[in-house]
């Protein structure tokens, strides 16, 4: 069998000028609504502060604060009618709410047929990029108090894109957002009010969330709102319509995953969400961003050598009461960060022991490299990820280790990187020994806890499926993803941490399966597969379902039956992206299904795709399919020639218009692949041959090549003859002896 | 002409030793039969001779010509027999009859007759077989045209792997006469 992975590496070329992250380019490459392309940009480069021309960042351009554009346009009411979501809310794409826009989310108006005077609006995602469907559901079912309640979701088809897409709809904020509170007074919140009005709602939002394991991962300063109109009740913005972390600007996220690219930021924690509370803390006490005149990779230099809280308040006054709840929460060690028992503690006015300060141990020398003397092997990692070509020279000069051995005294560092090089050194010429893999590898000895860094592909390993998903929506293949598994560089950054946590372990073995699924080249596996094992509520990304919205496996058939309406009906109603939904998300052993699929004899393959969607349509729907029968009825020609008799196959086409217009997947699949029917069929032909033999045979005793007919006739001739005389010889002695006895 | 050369050396020592295991039989009987039935026994012997010589002659395995000449002409000597059995029945009485230009010219009479019959009938019935039996190919081949337009090409693949399997064992069986050819 074909390693998919060994293919996806054999093709892949090594790209040194890989973007960073989708985000960072902002080439989203679905259909976006009109706001999403641009503001997709935003979050990375959120810290210069951008103009914003009719939004929420009006004014707070000199603070330095990031806050995103929003500038969505309205469609025209008459071109575009309301959408309904579950025949409930009616979505008006002429009605843009563009205050309550988020960086990949358009909102617009709604209005709840149930309680017309309901206010609420809708957040239309962006298509293709993976929600947090699993966290609307538990949204839905429960109130958190200090978050913005979520009302409903599902998929509407938005006619201003003219495809379907997730909408999430929530109560309208009637106080709007908490920034707007400052459109004619400074960004700013002095020392004694801001526990209570910041701190003290949006920790016991953040402790609600905690509670159900739910880390929200989109705190930030224009993503807090005011649900009431005296603007008391403070609430965190929604966080469901983006992967976790996307739309946070680099300065709100820890300095690990500031450190990956925004789709591959990952999960997190609610202590993630308590850094993000923190970098609020000090924009709201300052009135401005501390680091807005930093680049990118100043500010994660800053947080790696001198900590965040010291990168962003060093050279600022804090208040003295703040500065230990602020130094606890942003706190770049995760272990020792506050938590919202801490924050409660310091509201109630309790006192908590002071964090130790400590400052990263400084080398004897400084490691140049890339124009910057580096005092630490994280800055150095992140460095090397920024240019592979010098980085490789780097590493195999030699320098890097003894750097390591005599100015950092780390040996146990100086001696994996050693054994690493050695490795790769093996394995030189292959792809096990590229640069590429060399420098990600060595990234990882020297900062375990960063994100793994490959070709520009960056992410946190609980964000590797989010990455995925974009890496796809984006150049719409999952070449890199594919070789991060074949190079098991995942399984290289679970080695290197120490130490090993039972939730790491589970997500190594988690990885490990994932591997195995991408080794298998055959439809319903292989990376596409992957991307749906990783992302459970990404809808099916098949060009045959661009205009549904399938995230749900009893969504398939019925999309499938609409899509055959505008389908050239020769291609197959099944591709990888089918499979691989259809074998994620269908709870039913599909095996047998998948392996018939994958056949490269037509019509094997063809009764494997009848006897899936069968399988599919009993258990999941009764509805008729039509559409779908038609198109299946269609492709079935070499399915039916695997029956030997014409007059059965004769009777098979005249009975399939009869069951395509019955809608009936199984009882096609019945007529087509009848146990009976095909049992009889082979029987009946094996007897066929058997007759045909037999008849050869005679025939060839009649006229074969080595027999001589004319002799065989005289012999024949001669034989009746002597019988004829032996006969006439036993008449004739009875006649004798009969006439003498007379 | 009946040709043993596809006989092999074992088939014909074991046919050798039928024969002479057959006329062993046969001298025994016979003496036996000239000992207790004599008069019989010569008018047979001399009466018999066309059967003899066609029995000689006729070298075929089925011995066709044998039963027809032997049967037509025991109808010619049965008769004398008789007169033996049922009047005078002494070698003298059976001498007169094997001297008698008559009794002898009936008895070599049917034994032409049944050479005659010989002659002619068999090309008759080769005839009436030959059409027979192109009557049967053809619908044999009709029988087999209705497979084939029921069940496909394919139904005569046991045929065709048959056929497959003789060219194959004649490819080797060529290469390996030739190796023995050449080894001889």
């Amino acid at each position: 069998m074909a390693n998919a992975l060994d293919e996806a590496v054999e093709t892949a070329e090594p790209k040194s000028d890989a973007p960073s992250s989708p985000v960072e380019e902002g080439a989203v490459v679905a259909p976006t609504p009109p706001s999403v392309a641009n503001e997709a940009v935003a979050p990375n480069e959120a810290v210069t502060p951008k103009p914003a021309p009719n939004g929420a960042g009006k004014g707070f351009n000199s603070t330095g604060i990031p806050i995103p554009d929003r500038n969505t346009a309205p469609a025209d009411a008459a071109n575009h009618p309301a959408a309904t979501l579950k025949n409930r809310y009616l979505i008006f794409p002429s009605m843009p709410l563009i205050d309550l826009d988020t960086p990949t989310a358009s909102a617009y108006s709604v209005e709840d047929r149930r309680e017309p005077g309901r206010h609420l609006f809708a957040l239309i995602c962006t298509p293709g990029l993976p929600t947090r469907t699993r966290t609307m559901v538990d949204l839905r079912s429960q109130t958190v108090n200090g978050l913005i309640p979520l009302v409903d979701f599902g998929p509407v088809y938005w006619s201003p894109l003219g495809q379907s897409c997730q909408v999430v709809i929530f109560e309208r904020p009637l106080g709007g957002r908490f920034l707007d509170a400052f459109i004619d007074k400074p960004l700013k919140i002095n020392e004694y009010d801001i526990g209570k009005r910041i701190f003290e709602p949006l920790s016991k939002a953040l402790s609600a969330l905690s509670s159900l394991d739910l880390p929200h991962r989109a705190i930030r300063i224009d993503n807090l709102f005011y649900m009431d109109k005296d603007r008391t009740e403070l609430v965190l913005g929604e966080c469901v319509t983006s992967p976790p972390g996307y739309d946070q600007p680099q300065i709100y996220e820890p300095l690990e995953r500031a450190m990956a690219m925004a789709a591959g930021r990952g999960y997190g924690h609610v202590i993630d969400d308590i850094y993000a509370l923190g970098v609020i803390g000090v924009f709201l006490l300052l009135g401005y961003n501390p680091a807005a005149k930093a680049s990118n990779e100043e500010l994660i230099a800053g947080k790696a050598e001198w900590g965040t809280y010291q990168c962003l308040c060093g050279n600022e006054r804090i208040p003295l009461p703040l500065i230990e709840p602020l130094r606890g929460m942003l706190s770049d060690d995760a272990k020792e960060r506050w938590d919202t028992a801490a924050i409660e503690q310091w509201l109630s006015g309790q006192k908590k022991t002071p964090i130790q300060r400590r400052g990263v141990s400084k080398p004897k020398t400084t490691y140049k490299f890339a124009n910057h003397d580096h005092l630490t092997p994280r800055t150095i990692a992140y460095s090397f990820s920024k240019n592979i070509a010098e980085a490789a020279k780097a590493i195999k000069s030699g320098k890097l280790e003894l750097w390591l051995r005599q100015s950092l005294s780390q040996p146990e560092t100086a001696d994996s990187i050693a054994s690493t090089m050695a490795m790769t050194k093996v394995h030189e010429g292959s792809p096990d020994g590229a640069d590429d893999i060399l420098v990600t590898k060595i990234c990882m000895r020297l900062d375990p806890q960063a994100p793994i860094r490959y070709k520009g592909f960056t992410f946190m390993p609980d964000g590797f499926g989010a990455a995925m998903a974009i890496e796809y929506l984006r150049k719409g293949n999952l070449q890199i993803p594919g070789e991060i598994l074949a190079r098991d560089l995942l399984g290289y950054w679970f080695a290197c941490q120490s130490p090993v946590t039972p939730d790491l372990s589970a997500m190594d073995r988690s990885f490990l399966a994932l591997r195995n699924f991408a080794k298998i080249n055959e439809i319903g596996f292989g990376l596409e597969r992957c991307l749906y094992e990783l992302n459970r509520s990404l809808p099916c990304q098949s060009p045959l379902l661009q205009q549904s919205y399938v995230d749900h496996i009893e969504e398939m058939l019925p999309a499938l039956d609409v899509a055959s309406e505008h389908i050239d009906k020769r291609s197959r109603p099944v591709d990888k992206h089918v499979a691989a939904f259809i074998a994620t998300h269908f709870k039913f052993d599909i095996q047998p299904h998948l392996k018939a699929l994958s056949d490269p004899r037509e019509e094997t393959s063809l009764i494997g795709m009848l006897s899936l969607f069968a399988l599919m349509q009993w258990r999941l729907s009764k509805t008729p399919l039509y559409g779908l029968s038609s198109w299946m009825g269609g492709l079935l020609q070499p399915a039916i020639g695997t029956y030997h008799s014409r007059a059965t196959r004769r009777t098979i086409e005249q009975e399939i218009p009869a069951l395509v217009r019955q809608g009936s997947l199984p009882e096609l699949f019945d007529l087509i692949d009848n146990a009976d029917r095909r049992g009889k069929d082979n029987s009946d032909f094996k007897n066929a041959q058997i007759e045909f033999a037999r008849a050869e045979s005679e025939i060839q005793s009649f006229i074969g090549a080595d027999i001589d007919q004319e002799k065989i006739a005289l012999q024949t001739g001669e034989r009746f003859t002597a019988v004829v005389g032996v006969i006439l010889g036993m008449i004739s002695v009875t006649v004798i002896i009969f006439v003498k006895s007379m | 002409m009946v040709k043993h050369s596809n006989l092999s050396p074992e088939q014909l020592e074991e046919r050798r030793r039928r024969g002479r295991s057959n006329l062993t039989w046969i001298l025994v009987v016979g003496t036996f039969l000239l000992v207790i039935a004599a008069p019989t026994m010569i008018v047979l012997f001399f009466g018999m001779l066309p059967t003899l010589v066609a029995s000689i002659i006729d070298r075929s395995d089925q011995k066709s010509a044998t039963f027809c000449v032997g049967a037509i002409n025991f109808i010619g000597v049965f008769p004398y027999i008789l007169d033996l059995w049922f009047d005078l029945n002494s070698i003298d009485a059976a001498l007169n009859f094997v001297t008698d230009l008559f009794a002898m010219l009936v008895m070599y009479s049917a034994a032409a007759f049944g050479w005659l019959l010989f002659m002619t009938m068999p090309t008759v019935v080769a005839s009436f077989v030959t059409v027979l039996q192109q009557r049967k190919v053809a619908q044999l081949r009709g029988e087999q045209k209705t497979l084939i337009e029921e069940w496909g090409a394919e139904v005569a693949a046991l045929v065709e792997i048959e056929r497959t399997e003789q060219r194959e064992q004649h490819m080797e069986d060529g290469v390996s006469g030739m190796a023995y050819k050449n080894n001889g």
